[in-house]
């Protein structure tokens, strides 16, 4: 146990964390040239094209130091966007250590601060590394004062690297085995082991992630989850090497998987303790603190017939991704579906891309909203994280909507944009400080669904890339709320309704009936589409009537290729929503969001 | 014995392609490779192919009342070497002595000369793709003539004697005004041709022109703007005399593409030549583009074929609806009844009440077609019946 090292790399988004696991992974001699590539860890489709990490992935390499000594080390890539913070929470729950990464040319960032305060708070001992260290823009000496200064740790301890040429690389691997812990753990204990993810195979069942705090596990062992009491047989354990490598057992401090035919998906939750049947420990190891969604949207098949098959990939996918939550809902527009939550934006796109991918499904997700507190005349109070579901107007009192506080951190020539950003969306209470000339720390507090669609991306775009982003959910604080309902052809579709504030709603009305008219294809006669707040239309807009549509020529040649064509026209059919006897494609329901300023 | 049985089961068409032009234009996804002179060695192929199919009992069944020596350019070879080929068609193929014998022809390969030729040589329909009038549009879109050569062109057909010809016209150009395309249009009724086939450009993705559209370096006319082209023909050539019998056709009454009207009506055919098309005893088969490919399995014996489509009943059925509704007349339902035992009524249900609540499509004891409107937007009812 001596020799086992148990670390997460940690950054903002973009430092360097997958590069760097690369380069660990190489000088590890753990996988052969032939089947490297650049950020292995980021298995998933959706991470390769979008080139950021979604989920943590665990990777056991042997390490030979410079002492002599044989060293496992347990690494685990992080996903550096807010969104996911969640993940870094988890995969630092199983780690001694962290590798705090910051770019050598941009500096301590949101992130970098919001996951050294979760590794502070795990107890974690922190390395910081400086690294890019190869680009030109690179300022170590100004990052590492920064480092010193700002986030309070050891100068001597900060280590430069570059992950993309290698230099420095090996230093940090000694620097590892030198600086951070062994875990602690008895392996005479009865077994205690944290499962920390988990995913579903059709052949061998739930794969469970876990480290073993205590005791050890062993194929044929009754292993028993704390919560539940259900109990199975283990099949197989071993390790994360490149592929699952089986090993005869999982003892204290180590990190692995089990396979134990566990077939019902409910049984094994991630954050729950496994434990042995016959030899069980005294009290579970404690869990995490579950995550908390802040933005909600339904999710529906495109095709009604698909709602059991989105329930069993709602069950499989939450398996995979613990920050998911869900919920049965029914809209009169869409029919049964799953009113979910998500951490953030970004998380609804992966979520809904890895339900299409991953279980070939075709979905609407409706208009997100956040969760508003209804005090209603009778005082009580009713959560409502859905439009559809919002009281009589009648009958409310007052409506409170969550606040945060936003941390923004630009180069100080953007500071402007980024206030008008900030005041255009309702924000107040602002602040900003100099942790270094030239750069500002900027922080405001904002209506959480003023934030949920886009901010992130206007952020990035207002200030080329250079401005990072956190936040904290502050408290919640009244608001002058109204229903907007949007009609197409005097067809309320209640998926599109939205909570927006009474001064904007003009505004906002008049830009959700613009998209819709952008995505709404023309029909043979005219749509009109309307905003409305309780009886009042605020805005609207018309898609005027298809006039042409017509296959210019057809002769013996292409009769085939014609008659293809008209097939893929009636199967894109399929993927529109009916509503009334308009055709709304799937896009259309997060489209009217979406803000249009440049 | 069967080498005896005459041309009994019905009419059928005879297409050949020649896939070579003088160069490319920007918007083509036709079968065609540009080059100065067209291989030698081609009209040969075309033979062995024809000798091939004629060899098929089926051939010898059918009696052939129309042949297209379409392209491509087939004007690029030489008025002999298309009339030879004729001669030959004739030679192995029951040819009706009325048929329709059409070529197609672009002017920039044209001369007075190769015209009389090939009217002596038996052609007795030409179809020229002049596309528009106005050589800033005829520019744009990579045509190799002007609208002074395309006159010529059909100056010489009727010297030549062709008393059945048509001009393609193509609007939806880059930049076109209403302006442009009524001028067009007056130029085409002016040269009198017997029969129109006027299009709209589609942007094909795989065209130069199709690229540009997609990369919003190009911008073509919107659908209000087309569908205002397309009246405007409709009006003229409506005024002119001439009959609107296909979604993308007019002719001068009785003059109606026999040829084509066999494609409509979901007829049979043989196809000769690279990436052409035949369609007989229910089964289609697609020759190989490559005209070098073509030539070498003729030349090694083999058949030509790329692939082979055998729809069931009730795909031919539905396939045959789609083409049939093309036409204005549309179908005639005993004869659909006939062909295939299923009645649109039956096989569709409620989406042909739909469709003529809609207004798009009529039907009456006798008929199915499209209505005008549905004309237009024949691809929304279309869609329905695939
Ligand atoms: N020049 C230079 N580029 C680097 C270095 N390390 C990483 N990069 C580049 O930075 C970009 C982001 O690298 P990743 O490894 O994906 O960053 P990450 O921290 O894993 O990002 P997320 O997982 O999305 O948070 C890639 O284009 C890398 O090639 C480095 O040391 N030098
Ligand atoms: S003339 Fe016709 S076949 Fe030849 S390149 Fe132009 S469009 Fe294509
Ligand atoms: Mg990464």
């Amino acid at each position: 146990m001596k020799n086992i090292r148990n670390f997460s790399i940690i950054a903002h988004i973009d430092h360097g964390k997958s590069t760097l696991a690369d380069r660990f992974i190489q000088l590890c001699g753990s996988v052969s040239d032939r089947e490297f590539k650049d950020q292995l860890l980021d298995n998933m489709d959706i991470e390769r094209e979008r080139g950021i990490t979604i989920k943590s992935q665990t990777i056991c390499l042997p390490y030979q130091a410079a002492d002599g000594r044989e060293y496992v080390l347990n690494l685990v890539d992080t996903p550096g966007h807010v969104d996911f913070s969640y993940e870094v929470s988890r995969a630092l729950a199983a780690c001694e250590g962290a590798l705090l990464l910051v770019d050598a040319a941009q500096g301590i960032e949101a992130q970098t601060l919001a996951n050294l305060y979760l590794a502070m708070e795990n107890d974690l001992e922190v390395i910081p590394v400086i690294n890019k260290i190869d680009l030109p823009a690179a300022e170590p000496e100004k990052v590492a004062l920064e480092i010193e200064e700002d986030l309070g740790l050891e100068a001597e301890r900060i280590q430069l690297c570059s992950a993309k040429t290698g230099k420095g690389v090996p230093e940090l691997l000694e620097a590892i085995v030198k600086f951070l812990p062994p875990p602690e753990g008895d392996p005479d204990q009865p077994l205690q082991a944290m499962i920390f993810d988990a995913q579903y195979d059709s052949f061998r069942g739930t794969i469970i992630s876990c480290k073993v705090a205590n005791g050890q596990v062993k194929a044929g062992d009754q292993i028993t989850f704390y919560s539940n009491g259900i109990s199975h047989k283990v099949e197989e354990v071993g390790h994360f090497r490149f592929k699952k490598e089986p090993a005869k057992a999982l003892a204290a401090g180590e990190v692995g998987y089990i396979i134990a035919g566990i077939k019902n998906i409910a049984d094994a939750q991630v954050g729950d303790t496994i434990t042995l049947k016959d030899n069980p420990c005294a009290k579970p190891l404690p869990g995490y603190q579950p995550a908390k969604q802040v933005v909600f949207s339904s999710i529906y098949p495109v095709s009604t017939e698909d709602y059991e098959d989105l329930a069993r990939a709602m069950e499989k996918l939450t398996l995979n991704d613990a920050s998911l939550t869900f919920q049965k809902d029914s809209s009169s527009a869409l029919g049964f579906g799953f009113r979910c939550g998500f951490l953030g934006l970004l998380h609804l796109e992966v979520v809904q891309e890895r339900l299409e991918r991953e279980f070939g499904l075709s979905l609407i997700l409706t208009v997100p909203s956040v969760n508003y507190h209804v005090y209603l005349n009778d005082s009580t109070m009713v959560e409502v994280d859905n439009p559809a579901y919002y009281p009589d107007p009648g009958s409310i009192q007052r409506v409170e909507e969550p606040y945060i506080k936003a941390t923004i951190m630009i180069p100080e020539r953007y500071m402007g944009a980024v206030m008008n950003l900030c005041m255009e969306r309702r924000g107040v209470n602002s602040n900003h400080h100099y942790p270094m000339p030239g750069r500002i720390e900027y922080t405001c507090e904002l209506p959480l669904s003023e934030v949920i669609y886009d901010f992130y991306d206007r952020l990035k775009s207002l200030t080329q890339g250079y401005g990072s982003f956190d936040y904290e959910i502050l408290d919640y604080r009244a608001g002058d709320l109204v229903k907007m309902d949007l009609l197409v052809n005097g067809e309320r579709v209640d998926a599109l309704s939205q909570l927006v504030h009474r001064d904007n709603a003009r505004a906002r009305g008049l830009s959700a009936c613009e998209k819709l008219k952008d995505e709404i294809p023309r029909h043979m006669f005219k749509i009109a589409i309307q905003a409305g707040i309780g009886g009042n239309i605020v805005a609207r807009t018309t898609v005027s009537a298809m006039r042409k549509d017509v296959l210019a020529k057809c002769y013996g040649g292409d009769i085939t290729r014609k008659r293809k064509l008209l097939e893929k026209q009636k199967a894109g059919k399929k993927k529109m929503k009916t509503v009334g006897n308009v055709e709304i494609p799937q896009s259309a329901f997060l489209a009217v969001l979406k803000s249009d300023e440049k | 014995m069967e080498q005896n049985i005459g041309p009994v089961a019905g009419p059928a068409g005879l297409y050949v392609h020649i896939p070579f032009c003088l160069g490319k234009c920007s918007y083509c996804a036709f079968v065609s490779w540009p080059c100065r002179r067209p291989p030698a060695g081609y009209p040969a192929a075309l033979l062995s192919q024809a000798r091939q199919l004629a060899a098929l009992p089926w051939s010898r069944q059918r009696c052939f009342t129309t042949i297209f020596i379409g392209g491509g350019t087939p004007t690029m070879y030489p008025a002999a070497v298309l009339n030879e080929l004729l001669a030959e068609l004739r030679q192995l193929f029951a040819i009706s002595p009325a048929a329709e014998i059409s070529l197609e022809a672009n002017p920039d390969t044209l001369r007075p000369e190769l015209l009389a030729e090939l009217r002596r040589g038996g052609f007795n329909r030409i179809s020229l793709g002049v596309q528009s009038f106005t050589d800033e549009l005829l520019q744009k879109i990579g045509r190799r003539h002007d609208a002074v050569g395309a006159r010529q062109a059909v100056a010489w057909a009727r010297q030549a004697g062709f008393a059945n010809l048509n001009l393609d016209l193509i609007y939806g150009l880059p930049g076109q005004s209403r302006r442009q395309w009524a001028a067009d249009l007056a130029v085409a009724l002016e040269l009198a041709p017997e029969h129109l086939a006027i299009y709209q450009l589609t942007p094909e993705e795989e065209t130069p022109l199709g690229r540009a559209v997609a990369a919003g370096e190009l911008v073509l006319p919107d659908q209000d703007l087309c569908a205002e082209f397309e009246q405007d023909a409709r009006r003229s050539l409506l005024t002119a005399g001439y009959e609107h019998y296909e979604v993308a056709n007019y002719c001068r009454p009785g003059y109606a593409c026999r040829h084509n009207l066999n494609y409509w009506h979901n007829g049979s055919y043989l196809g000769l030549g690279a990436a052409a098309v035949s369609c007989l005893a229910g089964l289609r088969l697609m020759n190989v583009a490559s005209p070098g490919r073509y030539r070498r399995l003729l030349a090694a014996g083999r058949a030509p074929y790329a692939e082979a489509e055998a729809l069931g009943l009730a795909a031919s059925f539905r396939e045959t609806v789609i083409m049939g509704l093309r036409l204005r007349r549309g179908l005639r339902l005993a004869e659909l009844e006939q062909r295939f035992a299923l009645t649109p009524r039956h096989y569709y249900g409620t989406i042909l009440d739909e469709l003529i609540a809609q207004g798009l499509l009529v039907m009456d004891h006798e008929r199915i077609a499209l209505s005008e409107r549905g004309f237009a937007l024949a691809n929304q009812v279309l869609h329905r019946l695939v």
